[in-house]
Parts: C-alpha cells; structure tokens; sequence
C-alpha cells in the first residue's frame, strides 16, 4: 500500500514543478496589446498578420485583457512585470509617470526613431511628448479632437443669426432653445449638455477644451506650477456656470441612458469623431442631420481655434527583449499607409502633420466630409501637459468645478484660485 | 513519526493560505503605513508622515462623517423594513414562497446592475421617481443631485438591495419564538401590539444584534454606490470613506497613505462593533 504522506509530498513536488514557466521557440515573439475596441483589433490583425508573413521575428497579439479599465490593466501589468512588449492606446497623461518609474524604454534611443518622428510629427507634439528627462518615450499615434457637434435644426429651427461659435452666442442660442415641450413645468429641451460628474476624465470633455480654446493651446502646469489661473479659465468656468444657472444644461446624469442628441432633446454637446458613427447607427429619422464646429471661444477671441487632442500613443515597456525589433513594427502602424488604414477602419485620426494636404488622405477626406472637419481641426490641437500627478491636477479642478459651476457655491475666480493654490501645494509635496 | 507530521501536512494548505492571502498582506501593509509608494516605483521612508497627513485631510474626515451620516439612515431603514417584512412572511399568507424569493432577488444581483437602475430611478428629468411625483402635482426632487439628499437616496436604495437578506435573517428569528408564548399573551388579552413589544423583540433580540453589526459593516463598506452613482459628489456628499480610500489608492496611487487611511478605518470599525456589542448585551441583561 502506498504511503498517503509520499503520495501529498509527491503532489505538492508535481504542482510547484507545473508552476514552472516553459521555454519554447515564441519566447523570442514580441508581444503586443491593443485596445479591445472592435476597429482597433481589425486594424491590429491586418498589421500583425502582414508583418507575421514577411519578418522572422514573430509577433504575438491580443487585445488588452478584460479590466475596471485599460489604465489599471496596464498598471497591474508593470506590477506583476507582465508587461507586453508593445502597447497600443496609453494616454499621454499617464506617459510620464510610467517613464519617471523606469519601466518604458526612451524610443529616441533606438535606431531610425528620431529621424522618423520628426518626419511624422509637428514640432509642437514632439515637445508635449518629451519627457523631463530630455527623452521619448511614446510614438504620437492618434488623436480625436473635441468640437461641438451640432443638430442642423439648430440653424434652421431657432432663429439664430448664425452658429453660436462664442460664449456669448451660444448662450443666446440657450435661451432660445430652452424649452418645455411635454408642459410639465420643468425645461426638457436644452441648448447642449456635458458630463456633470465629479470624477477627473470628465473634464477632459468640457473645462479642458474649452480651456485651450480660450487660451490657445494654454498650459494647465507650466515649470512645476499650477499655469491656470488666468482669465481664461475664469472665463471658461463662468462661462459654464452660467449655463446651468440659467437651466441652458440639463445637471441630470445621462451616461446611463439613453442619448438625448439623438432623441434631439439637446442641440449640441462636445465630442469626438468617434460620435459620427454613433449618430449615423442610432439616428431616429433617416432626415436627421449634424455636423461639426470648433469649441465656443470668449466673445473677441480671434485666430484658429485649438482644443484637446484626447492622444492615445504607442510605447514599448522595459520587459522587451528586443526593442528595435519592436519599434520596427511599431513603424509599419504609424507609415502613411498604416495612417490610413486607420482612418478607414477606425475612424481615429492618426497624429501627424498635414493631414488634410497629404494626397494620400484626400480620398478618404473627399468621401467622409465630417472627418474633414476634424482634420482640419488637427492643426489646431494640445494634449496633455507632461506631469507626473496630471490625474490629481485634474481631480481638483474638478472639485472646484463642481462647486462652482454645477453648485453655484463659489465665484469662478475663488474656485480657480483655489484650485491653483490646491496643485501648488501637490507640485510642492 | 508519521501520526507527528500528518495533521501539519493537512493543515498545511489554509496555513500557507492564510500566510500568503492574510498575514503577509497585513504585515506589508503595516510596514507601508510608514512609507510613500506609487507602486511602481521603489518606496520611500516616510516615518509617521502618513499618519500626520491623515490627521490634518479634511476630506478623509468628511468621508468618514458621511459614511456614518449613511449608517444613521441605513440601518434604521434596514432593520424597520427588514423586520416588518419578516413579519409579513411569517404570517399564513399566499405564495409566501414567492415573496421571500422576490425580496431575496436584489441581494443576488450584482451590486453594479442594482446601481444603474437605480440611477434612472432617480433620475431629474426623465427618472421614474420624478414623473411619478410631478404626475401627482409634487415637485420633482434632486435624489442624487441635492446634497441634502443624495446620501438619503443612496441609503434608500442600499436598503432595497440587502432587505431580502435580512428578511431571511429575522424569519429564522421570528421562528425561534416559541408559539405558547403568544397564545398565553391572547388568553391575557395582549394586542398585537403589545405582543410583539414584550414577546416578539425581546426574544430576537440577538438577531437584531446580528443585522445592526452586519449591517454597519456592509454599511461602513460603501462604496460601488458613491463610485458608480454619483462619483462622491455632490459636493462631496457622497463620498465614503471607502470610496476616499479607493481614490487615493487607484486614482492617485498613494499606497502607503491609502493603506495609513485603510488601517484606521478598520480599527474605527472595530471600534463601533465592540461599543454596539457592548451596548445590546447591556439591554438584554
């Protein structure tokens, strides 16, 4: 009879032995995460599966694994040193933490990097997207820049004299379009709407653009200060505290449900490209038409309007064993050729310069007009500032904002004082 | 020989359970109390720096105030419900079966799926709530967007999605009660009342006991509600102190101030259990 004690130790021996990592030939294949956004991974397998075909380093790729978010996803990644080799879809705002934390590799140092950037880039996105220490380490890869998205019926409908491009228009536009259609006492139609929770991202969607539109591409932290207190986001704030004072926005919560540009409750709201598809899928009439603008401007504000960029980047983590290797398929995405692929299966904008005179954009520009206007727009675009606590900077603001503009509990320029005061404080700490 | 070393191979498992999974963690995590760390990051000495920091964060504090405002709501509502429907299914009524399963239903569901209802429920313009209200000439109400209101609303609905549970709990009690008990009470000529005042309470009184601890520490637990409902707001009425320690941890990645945050929290919690405890055997002696 077998020993029960022999046959425990022998179990224990076989489970930390099963435990073991194997060694095959794929561990020399680069690994790389896309995000799990359907176009994404059409526009990843065609590359994938071309450079599979020709190279001899294979390349191994899955969307990133199912989390909370991509963000924790990632940072539970570099935790656990699970790293892939590449990653697709990182917000320049997490960049520099990620690269002070020595787990990227700076890109500018391999072969062929920095020439082919500079050929790609415009000067002003290769200064946001280097970091502190003099090196890069991101590959600008695409962007969806915020603008207003409007109901055509708003020119024709309401007796504008044209579209409400500043504050002051568009605030006359809400008094005109406020409106109780269902006669229940309260105002169900309104000029537009934006996301009125707390949390930090939120921002990114109205103070922010609006913010750079104000001041031309304006910093938020500038030489380790709070670069915000100034008159345009003064501006920005009472401009939107005014909008829900007069009940020009809805403060209801409408992520749940359903979207109210589409049931034309509103008129407009500050979006990104990827809207265009959204409302083509779920319009309710067939007749339903929209287009673009750039964000409202204070009254007198002259030139290009700027506004945020919402830029996802390329990086390769530390765990890669062959990093030139990486960022030459890396490359392949970002060619003019990848650039347009991306356009066509994505409807993402790749960030590169002259986007709207390069010929080979202007076939797929001619035949989606809409994505013209965001084109056109990219010339006139701003990311994030390079800060190790960019989330923090935010979630402040974002606290002021509340109280300010939503709860009226505060002028605009205490809220943005104090707010400023409140990210000295963290930069100092 | 043998008989020495097998109850240790046997046990072996939860001991190396409870090593890896409970006193590692703790001990790690006391040991970054007195560090700054980002994670990713190496960690740096910071003596007692998270503590003093703790102490001087009016957020953490008003955290805490509501979390203990949610507490003064929930768990009145949840034992005045909870109890009143145990009493409800403890009667021979029709499909009790079915009712008991309904009001169980809300505790399976998951959390976030109960809290997106609900936020239509309440919400301003086009929640159920509200037009039912403005359907009877009321005012519409700001559930989650008054302040005033918001942690209300969020009690509110905390105590629709566990009632079922304690529901359960209170029936096991009310069963317990020894049925000669009322019958001597009637032929005393005792009303329903009165029954139920002198019988009924005293007799479940250490299920009462069980809901108001379990329900201070689901409640001191808050934390999907805020996070999907409201984001802490209004005005940070809303936030809990799960909820504050959550944002300083995976938001901010201040470990080590997150995890200072965590152990206080947990002793507090503690320290209300012990207190209640204390306070219910003192009633029932």
């Amino acid at each position: 009879m077998i020993n029960k004690q022999y046959v425990i130790v022998l179990l224990l021996i076989l489970t930390c032995l099963s435990c073991n990592k194997s060694k095959n030939e794929n561990d020399q294949a680069l690994l790389f995460w896309s995000s799990n956004n359907r176009g994404e991974i059409e526009f990843t397998e065609y590359f994938v599966n071309q450079w599979n075909d020709k190279k001899t380093t294979p390349l191994k790729f899955q969307p990133i694994p199912e989390g909370q978010s991509s963000e924790e996803v990632i940072l539970a990644s570099v935790v656990g040193k699970t790293t892939p080799d590449i990653y697709a879809n990182m917000w320049q705002g997490s960049v520099e933490m990620y690269a002070k934390a020595g787990v990227l590799v700076p890109l500018d140092t391999l072969e062929g990097f920095t020439e082919f950037i500079k050929a790609r880039c415009t000067k002003k996105v290769l200064e946001e997207i280097t970091s502190s220490d003099g090196h890069i380490y991101q590959v600008p890869w695409k962007i969806n820049p915020i603008m207003t998205i409007y109901n055509k019926r708003l020119e024709s409908d309401f007796d504008l004299p044209s579209l409400p491009l500043s504050y002051d228009m568009y605030l006359e536009a809400g008094e005109k379009i406020k409106a109780d259609n269902d006669k229940d006492g309260y105002i169900d139609q309104y000029v537009g709407y934006t996301a009125v929770k707390v949390i930090w991202f939120e921002r990114l969607m109205n103070f922010y653009p609006l913010y750079i539109a104000a001041s031309d591409g304006g910093q938020l932290i500038k030489d380790n200060e709070a670069a915000f207190n100034n008159d345009h986001a003064v501006g920005v704030f009472r401009f939107l505290q005014e909008l829900y004072q007069k009940e020009y926005f809805s403060k209801e919560r409408l992520s749940a449900g359903q979207d109210r540009f589409i049931t034309e409750d509103i008129y407009t709201k500050w979006t990104g490209p990827w809207e265009i598809r959204h409302v083509d899928k779920f319009k309710q009439r067939n007749d339903f038409k929209f287009d673009f603008y750039p964000m409202p401007v204070p009254k007198g504000h002259s030139g290009p309007v700027y506004t945020y960029s919402d830029p996802k980047n390329i990086v390769v983590f530390n765990t890669c064993k062959n990093p030139q290797k990486a960022w030459e398929f890396i490359k392949t995405l970002v060619t003019k050729e990848g650039d347009k692929k991306l356009l066509e299966i994505t409807t993402q904008l790749p960030n590169r310069k002259n986007l709207i005179t390069d010929i080979t954009f202007q076939d797929y520009f001619k035949t989606h007009p809409k994505m013209k206007a965001f084109a056109e727009q990219a010339n006139y675009i701003k990311g994030i500032d390079n800060c190790e606590i960019i989330v923090e900077v935010f979630d402040i603001i974002s606290q002021e904002y509340e109280a300010c503009v939503i709860y009226n509990k505060k002028t605009p320029e205490k809220a943005i004082a104090d707010a400023a005061k409140a990210v000295d404080n963290l930069l100092k700490n | 020989m043998k008989k020495k070393w097998l109850p240790y191979i046997l046990v072996s498992p939860y001991i190396l359970h409870f090593i890896v999974f409970v006193a590692f963690p703790v001990l790690f995590s006391l040991v970054l109390t007195f560090h700054e760390w980002n994670i990713i990051s190496p960690m740096k000495f910071n003596g007692f720096g998270n503590y003093i920091k703790m102490f001087n964060d009016r957020m953490f504090w008003k955290s805490l105030i509501n979390t203990f405002k949610f507490l003064i709501i929930h768990i009145p509502l949840q034992i005045i419900f909870s109890l009143a429907l145990a009493e409800f299914l403890n009667q021979n009524i029709k499909f009790k079966g079915f009712f008991r399963a309904a009001f169980f239903l809300p505790v399976i569901v998951s959390g976030v799926v109960v809290t997106i209802l609900w936020q239509q429920l309440f919400g301003f313009d086009s929640g159920l709530f509200n037009r039912m209200l403005v359907s009877i000439g009321l005012s519409k109400v700001g559930w989650l967007l008054d302040p005033s209101i918001a942690m209300g609303s969020i009690a509110l609905m905390a105590t629709w999605k566990n009632v079922g549970l304690y529901v359960i709990l209170f029936l096991v009690g009310l069963q317990t009660v020894p049925p000669h008990y009322y019958e001597a009470a009637s032929i005393e000529g005792a009303t329903h009342w009165q029954k139920f005042r002198n019988i009924t309470l005293p007799m479940i009184n250490p299920t009462i006991f069980m809901v108001v601890i379990l329900s201070t520490i689901g409640g001191f637990s808050l934390f999907i509600e805020p996070y999907i409902m409201t984001g802490g707001g209004p005005l940070s009425s809303t936030l809990s102190s799960v909820l504050y320690i959550y944002k300083q941890a995976f938001q901010y990645f201040h470990m080590g101030y997150s995890v200072t945050l965590g152990f206080f929290f947990a002793i507090l919690i503690l320290g209300v259990v012990v207190i209640q405890k204390k306070y219910i055997e003192q009633g029932e002696d």
